[in-house]
């Protein structure tokens, strides 16, 4: 009997232990720039604006960092080390067809979006993150949802990074 | 008969603009949101104690109607001008930073705002985000120098169906922008770079790293202490 109780005080002391771990936030700060179109990339004038509003509010749910620093604030230099600056561009546009998704769909004729996404710490400009991210989306639907589900593959890969 | 067909003529574009003036949102105290600071926006400290005024804000927006924020849905209208948000909002950050001046006389810099979007940016299907893009042109007094420093602020509060909410997220989604673009002006690098300007920044150029070395004038003099 005391060492099963043992055992279930252990457990929750553990749970509770990862519970609070998950919880916290991975880095002190983030400033998150407009990420510039490529050379060719045509998309809505309003785009990179929604994408950043998008990203910050995203990065915000997923409790990433503790802070969320506008483009271009100081942060404060001992705060430095636990801080990283989010950047990247968007490499390829493409509108997608809604003919060709009707008549072969499995993801043919698809809206997609490549970008390509950089974290770096901002006291030694150590690379974290350094990848392309491609997201797709119905032809039919607005640009703007490629910009959600970007911002939702960023915060994904942000939080497994090392 | 004639009488009557230039009278048809003659009422169809009044009736016509009549039922388009009908469908127009009315400002009522329903539909109307006020724009308040929620928490207090801590700017960044410079190397010397400076004072700043709020001269003017000026509407660049093109906006006809810059108090409504939404057509849809009855209307969503501002309580007050975005130029008078903006600058109630600057002064009251200013002063309780201590950093607003009483006049521009006694100030270190004068500020003048141009407001270039103050409202909801378009954003997906019910979701509303706010946006409020700014210009603050920062003059030093002594100097008479301008400088351009651009302030954004963006927020995203989820969509909403009910009228009700649809009012308590546009109000927080503008709020909110409001609040990081002061944020976003007054601890900016720019801001710093105005106001406390680095002289011991390195120069761009080997040349006026060689003139401001003063190398030259070694070369040609050779070291004193050895002469």
């Amino acid at each position: 009997m005391r060492k099963i109780s043992w055992i279930i005080a252990t457990l929750v002391f553990l749970s509770a232990t990862w519970a609070i771990a998950k919880d916290q936030p991975k880095f002190k700060s983030i400033e998150v720039k407009h990420f510039p179109n490529a050379e060719g990339v045509e998309l809505p004038p309003e785009f990179s604006d929604y994408l950043y509003a998008e990203l910050r509010s995203t990065l915000q749910k997923k409790k990433l960092a503790e802070q969320f620093v506008g483009e271009d604030e100081v942060v404060d230099a001992a705060d430095a080390s636990s801080s990283v600056i989010l950047e990247g561009s968007v490499l390829e546009y493409k509108k997608g067809s809604v003919v060709k998704e009707s008549l072969i769909g499995f993801g043919a004729g698809a809206r997609s979006l490549k970008a390509h996404v950089k974290l770096t710490r901002r006291s030694n400009k150590e690379v974290i993150v350094d990848k392309e991210i491609k997201v797709r989306a119905m032809a039919r639907w607005d640009p703007k949802t490629l910009a959600k589900f970007l911002a939702n593959s960023i915060a994904g890969e942000l939080k497994h990074s090392d | 008969m004639q009488g009557r067909r230039l009278l048809c003529f003659t009422l169809f574009p009044v009736l016509v603009v009549l039922s388009a003036a009908a469908d127009e949102p009315k400002p009522t105290p329903d539909n109307t949101i006020s724009i308040k600071l929620d928490y207090e926006i801590k700017p960044q400290s410079f190397a010397r104690p400076v004072k700043f005024f709020v001269d003017r804000v000026i509407d660049r927006s093109a906006n006809p109607q810059p108090m409504r924020v939404l057509k849809e849905r009855g209307g969503v209208f501002l309580d007050k001008q975005p130029t008078e948000i903006v600058q109630q909002a600057f002064q009251g950050a200013l002063e309780k930073s201590s950093l607003l001046a009483a006049d521009a006389a006694s100030a270190d810099y004068v500020l003048t705002v141009y407001v270039f979007h103050f409202g909801l940016g378009s954003g997906l299907g019910a979701e509303y985000y706010g946006k409020v893009d700014l210009n603050v042109v920062v003059k030093d007094v002594k100097s008479g120098a301008t400088h351009e420093v651009t302030a954004l602020g963006t927020s995203v509060q989820g969509a909403a169906v009910r009228k009700k909410n649809i009012l308590k997220n546009i109000e927080a989604n503008i709020s909110e922008a409001l609040e990081l673009a002061l944020r976003n002006f007054l601890r900016g690098a720019k801001l710093r770079d105005v106001v406390s300007p680095s002289d011991d920044k390195p120069s761009e150029t080997p040349q006026a790293r060689l003139d401001e070395s003063n190398i030259d004038n070694f070369l040609c003099e050779g070291r004193p202490s050895y002469a």
